[in-house]
């Protein structure tokens, strides 16, 4: 692996000419599928990402349902065409299936469930283009469908990666990175408690690296949560504006 | 939760009903068997009506408004006085615009029903049931309600773009055609 991989470190800067700590431009949109009770599409990068949710609605199957507490389910797939290789396929797989399973986990830990006794909250990610980071970018993607179907939760969540190229730490790592880097690490935040609710790594990194890369993931957090925060406004300051001439 | 604030509460821009005792709603009976009736109101809350003796179910698929006599474990809303509503047509809107669709002592739901001349049922769970000619305009007036409903002014908007439709067919109104 080591001997094809490329030179992912030019003049100091990464190969897409960004800082360590930069972000790729980021940009959401939240309410573009009607039928939906919440939705939004990001793009972030070259990823393009929908993220719609539906409910609360009955439970099915009746055996899942939790008369005490609503259930989450979620879908993540990534479209026959949003990537080069070997995502391509559709239909579900080893892989989706497990981003599926941590995202329900994330927004398990964020919704007020209790509220909704014997119902259940579908999350639907599906990912129209990918380029590398696409479960951090699903989570906050699904975070403002979430917010915008206007489900209590506790916290907006936002998600996004921390690697490592060589001895240096890379925020938000692109696909070329992410598959040529030293480790990968997607985090998911809650930020007003700085509370982490997903924490995978692929790789290793050592323990002040790690700690490190945590703060550059909640600092550059902020920008990240005022863009969820932004989109929800969005639409209902559009039609303010109409008026307030 | 997204909303506004608004001296000392949040008033919700997105969400979902929650039942409350003393809810009036709107809903499509979804099964009748025996003396129990489920009425399916569109929301993660169905409703229940127990039948009195000789008393005769609605007919599956008939709509009917009741009010919310008892909740059980925010899932299940007992519901009584429930009448069938004939004809017309039920439209869904945000369960979150429904207090501003009603208005301040009914004021913006009497203001379309007065200048459309239909007759229009709200329920709290956002559905709403229209009967009358003038449905269509009805529809497009709650409508807007709902996308403007956070932007002051609006009543008198409503106002302003029901009469100028009136205007255009006023003469027939007048006359008591439509």
């Amino acid at each position: 692996m080591k001997s094809n991989k490329p030179e992912l470190i030019v003049n100091n800067k990464r190969l897409d000419g960004r800082n360590f700590d930069e972000l790729r431009p980021l940009s959401i949109k939240a309410g573009v599928i009607d039928n939906a009770s919440g939705s939004a599409y990001v793009e972030w990068g070259n990823n393009k990402i929908i993220a719609a949710v539906y409910g609360p609605k009955e439970a099915m199957p009746k055996h899942m349902m939790d008369p005490s507490k609503a259930i989450i389910k979620c879908r993540y797939a990534m479209s026959p065409f949003s990537n080069l290789s070997e995502h391509g396929r559709s239909g579900p797989s080893r892989r989706s299936t497990e981003i599926s399973k941590v995202i329900k986990e994330v927004f398990e830990n964020v919704v007020f469930l209790n509220e909704f006794p014997g119902s259940e909250i579908d999350i639907f990610v599906e990912v129209l283009q990918g380029d590398g980071g696409t479960r951090a970018a699903g989570i906050t993607a699904a975070s403002v469908a979430m917010a915008s179907a206007g489900i209590p939760m506790r916290d907006l969540v936002y998600a996004v990666s921390v690697g490592r190229i060589d001895d240096k730490l890379a925020l938000d790592l692109n696909m070329i990175e992410d598959n040529y880097s030293d480790s990968d690490m997607p985090i998911a935040v809650a930020p007003r408690d700085g509370e982490i609710l997903l924490l995978q790594m692929d790789g290793g990194l050592s323990r002040e690296q790690l700690s490190r890369g945590i703060s550059m993931v909640l600092s550059a957090g902020k920008d990240i949560s005022k863009k969820q925060i932004d989109a929800l406004k969005e639409n209902y300051d559009s039609i303010s504006k109409k008026y307030e001439s | 939760m997204l909303g506004i604030y608004d001296e000392r509460e949040i008033v919700p821009l997105e969400g979902t009903w929650k039942a409350n005792v003393g809810d009036s709603v709107v809903g499509t009976v979804a099964s009748a068997k025996g003396s129990v009736c489920i009425v399916d109101l569109s929301s993660f809350v169905r409703g229940l009506i127990v039948l009195r003796k000789y008393e005769t179910a609605p007919e599956k698929g008939s709509i009917i408004s009741a009010v919310i006599r008892d909740v059980e474990n925010r899932r299940t809303a007992i519901l009584e006085g429930s009448s069938e509503l004939h004809g017309g047509i039920l439209m869904k809107v945000k369960p979150s615009k429904v207090p501003r669709l009603i208005g301040k002592s009914n004021t913006m739901i009497n203001q379309i029903a007065d200048l459309t001349a239909v007759r229009i049922v709200v329920g709290m769970n956002g559905l709403v049931w229209i009967s009358g000619e003038n449905s269509a305009r009805a529809v497009a007036a709650i409508e807007r309600v709902c996308e403007e409903a956070h932007v002051p002014g609006l009543t008198m908007r409503i106002k302003e773009m029901l009469e100028k439709e009136k205007g255009i067919i006023g003469n027939d109104i007048e006359k008591g055609t439509i």
